[in-house]
């Protein structure tokens, strides 16, 4: 397991930040970390990153109860929420200079910024991206080590539709052929739905719950609906895999039903209606029930709570 | 490389390749530049002994390499910090022993850039006189304590601080303290609170020194407490920049 | 009684001015210049001056103190000067010398500034309170301007122009590349 974390608490200038949190990614999963603000997530990072100890709890990186913190980073890909680059450095000097701390590039700079949407910017500077580029350097910057984990902050932010398919394709691709294990904080639940096999709610620095989508998918099944906007309409509308039904049509938006005792993982349902009956998905709306509302059922009670310490 | 290097090397690029890094060393010029031409435009100051003259260079660019230092100190952290790029570093495989190293010799590099800017002009008003290449030699050797410490004291005010403005204002206000003595004049620093003050004061250490070896031609050994002195400075805020990078609070 | 008077007044006058006599001759200072000093002084160039204090009286001088002086006389400048950065030796003190005693002291000198001086060597010692001085030594510095506009302009216009000349084709690249 690349980590396994459990129960870990942590307490910061007197307040207790962590009280009861757990974390377990496997290689090639992706994992979402849900959360209201103050909850938790950024300090969980910050622990799974070495930056701070727990106080409590045990954790367990890459297979190992112990390992030098710096040692440790060197594994991991972070993409923080903030993207903080240096505006006078160009988009591949910066790369290069990056990777030095993790033993120089594994892969030319360009072919990095080409994987992530930016193969004509290297040479400018990156004062003059735009906010959804910059986001896209930030993730070629988490990418420049190989790492075996990523951890990634909102990676969708500032990324117009097409944009935040792209990274989506892109993590989808990392998890599946690279054998990567992602780690995605973000409010978007469709992303979510979208990309993850795991999920975690923490709340208020406790862990509510922690399952697989399909779990949460068999658990509270019944009605699932989804609608989908398409590049372009399906060849064969009638054609989908099973467990997925077509109910509706609607100006451009596609209504479906995924079946109660559908076994797939909701990731793999997208991939095959993608891949194996054509389908260009361009986005993915859940619709009632499902994990909106179970996200809102378990963090209600984030308003006692104490919140998280912000900079 | 490793990662004090790469951080030094950034550190170093960032004076020459971003603006902001040009423009302390345009505002560095533009101030003995200033003092050059007063030199020239004023008859009484014209008229000053040569050795005189390198002597107010010398301190000119010792106090302001000073005020530049603090800066880059006080932006050291908490600049990146409020610009969002201290995170990247922090979640790097970097010790913060490296992170405080790398910007560290950052500062060296920056008073280097100044030192090497000063010689043009310590050479325009030295040439022909006496003890200009003692006023080059001491420069480094009184100078770089002094304007180093200053930037390593900013520094680490600038970690505990996570401001910006807090550690220079701080900071400034030491540097003004310590300078403060050289404004009284001789007699007011002839009695015993003044000796006792210029005795711990690195600023006055140095200016002394100036002083005593441009001016006055006094030997090397003579300065040997005034180098103690500038050198515990030196060793002192360089510790207290150490010892206070901690890790900042992550988001 | 007149003559009588008269009498005694010459008699006790040598007596009491011979004791005024006797104290003001304690000590005899006397002032030269060092051989080597140049014979046209200019502005930087170091002087030397040697005094030499000789106890002419029959009791030890103790507590002695010694002091240089240099006052300008250039017309219409006339003043007292501050040696501070003229000279780092500005006095002895502390010396006793015995009857017959003398004490030779060397006093270095840098000339900072241009105009006509004149030095002069103050002594007196603990039990005194009489001020001895030597003879006066008077001298004249040539004026020599030491700041040469043909070094300074080039450097203190070139350097900065440098450095905006830098700035400003860089932020042109920049905003070339946009």
């Amino acid at each position: 397991m690349l980590v396994d974390a459990n129960h870990l608490k942590l307490t910061l200038n007197g307040r207790a930040i962590l009280q009861d949190v757990s974390v377990h990614i496997e290689r090639g999963e992706i994992y979402g970390l849900l959360g209201p603000n103050g909850a938790g997530k950024s300090t969980t990072i910050a622990v799974l990153l070495g930056l701070y100890a727990p106080d409590a709890g045990d954790l367990r990186l890459f297979d190992q109860a112990r390992g030098h913190p710096v040692e440790l980073r060197g594994r991991i890909g972070v993409m923080p929420e903030r993207a903080g680059f240096y505006e006078w450095m160009s988009a591949s000097d910066y790369l290069a200079w990056y990777a030095g701390f993790y033993g120089g590039l594994q892969q030319p700079a360009a072919d990095l910024l080409r994987l992530v949407g930016l193969g004509d910017s290297g040479k400018r500077p990156v004062g003059q991206f735009s906010r959804g580029m910059q986001q896209r350097l930030a993730l070629a910057r988490a990418l420049v080590d190989g790492p075996e984990l990523l951890i990634l902050d909102e990676p969708t932010n500032g990324l117009d539709p097409r944009g935040r398919r792209e990274i989506h394709d892109l993590l989808l691709r990392l998890a599946g052929e690279r054998n990567v294990g992602i780690l995605l904080c973000t409010h978007l639940l469709d992303d979510v739905e979208r990309l993850c096999s795991r999920i975690g709610i923490i709340d208020g620095g406790r862990t509510r719950l922690e399952a697989s989508l399909q779990e949460l998918a068999s658990a509270h099944a019944a009605g699932r609906r989804f609608r989908l906007r398409l590049e372009r309409p399906p060849a064969d509308p009638s054609s989908l895999p099973s467990g997925l039904t077509l109910t509706s049509e609607s100006q451009g938006w596609w209504q479906c039903l995924v079946a109660p005792d559908n076994t797939a993982p909701l990731p793999t349902l997208w991939e095959d209606l993608l891949v194996g009956h054509g389908w260009e998905i361009a986005e993915i709306h859940a619709e009632g029930g499902g994990l909106e509302a179970l996200y809102l059922q378990l963090t209600a009670s984030s308003k006692n709570e104490v919140k998280e310490e912000t900079t | 490389m490793s990662a004090t290097t790469q951080i030094a090397r950034k550190e170093r690029w960032a004076l020459l390749q971003d603006q902001r890094g040009l423009g302390w060393l345009l505002a560095f010029s533009a101030v003995l530049s200033a003092f050059a031409l007063l030199l020239i435009s004023n008859q009484e100051l014209s008229l000053l002994d040569n050795a005189q003259v390198v002597y107010m260079l010398a301190g000119t660019v010792t106090t302001a390499g000073a005020v530049i230092a603090v800066i880059l100190g006080a932006d050291a952290f908490a600049g990146e910090r409020e610009r969002g790029t201290l995170v990247p570093l922090l979640i790097a495989p970097i010790r913060t022993s490296e992170l405080v190293n790398g910007k560290a010799l950052g500062l060296v590099s920056a008073w280097g850039l100044m030192y090497l800017l000063s010689l043009p002009y310590l050479w325009a008003v030295g040439a022909g006189g006496q003890n200009l290449v003692q006023a080059i030699l001491y420069l480094v050797l009184f100078g770089t304590p002094v304007v180093l410490g200053f930037g390593y004291l900013a520094m680490a005010l600038s970690v505990r601080s996570g401001s910006v403005l807090t550690s220079l204002l701080t900071s400034l206000i030491v540097l003004l303290f310590t300078a403060s003595p050289l404004l009284l004049g001789p007699g007011l620093r002839n009695s015993t609170i003044g000796r006792a003050l210029d005795a711990v004061n690195p600023f006055s250490g140095a200016l002394n020194t100036y002083d005593a070896v441009i001016i006055d031609s006094d030997p090397f050994l003579a300065q040997l407490p005034r180098l103690t002195l500038v050198l515990a400075w030196l060793a002192v805020t360089f510790l207290a920049a150490r010892t206070t990078a901690h890790r900042p609070r992550f988001h | 009684m007149k003559p009588l008077r008269q009498y005694l007044f010459a008699i006790l006058l040598p007596l009491l001015l011979g004791v005024s006599m006797a104290q003001a001759a304690d000590l005899s200072i006397k002032l030269e210049p060092d051989q080597s000093n140049p014979v046209t002084p200019t502005m930087g160039d170091a002087m030397h001056f040697h005094s030499r204090i000789h106890n002419d009286s029959a009791h030890p001088v103790e507590g002695l103190v010694a002091w240089i002086s240099l006052v300008e006389v250039t017309p219409g400048r006339e003043q007292p000067m501050d040696l501070e950065d003229w000279s780092a030796h500005k006095a002895v003190a502390g010396a006793t010398l015995a009857p017959g005693a003398a004490l030779t002291t060397d006093w270095p000198m840098r000339l900072i500034q241009s105009g006509d001086y004149r030095v002069v060597i103050s002594a007196t010692d603990r039990n005194e309170q009489t001020v001895y001085t030597s003879p006066t030594l008077q001298f004249h510095v040539a004026r020599k301007p030491i700041i040469e506009s043909s070094r300074i302009l080039p450097v203190a216009f070139g350097l900065p122009l440098l450095i905006g000349g830098v700035m400003t084709y860089r932020g042109w690249r920049q905003r070339r590349c946009t």
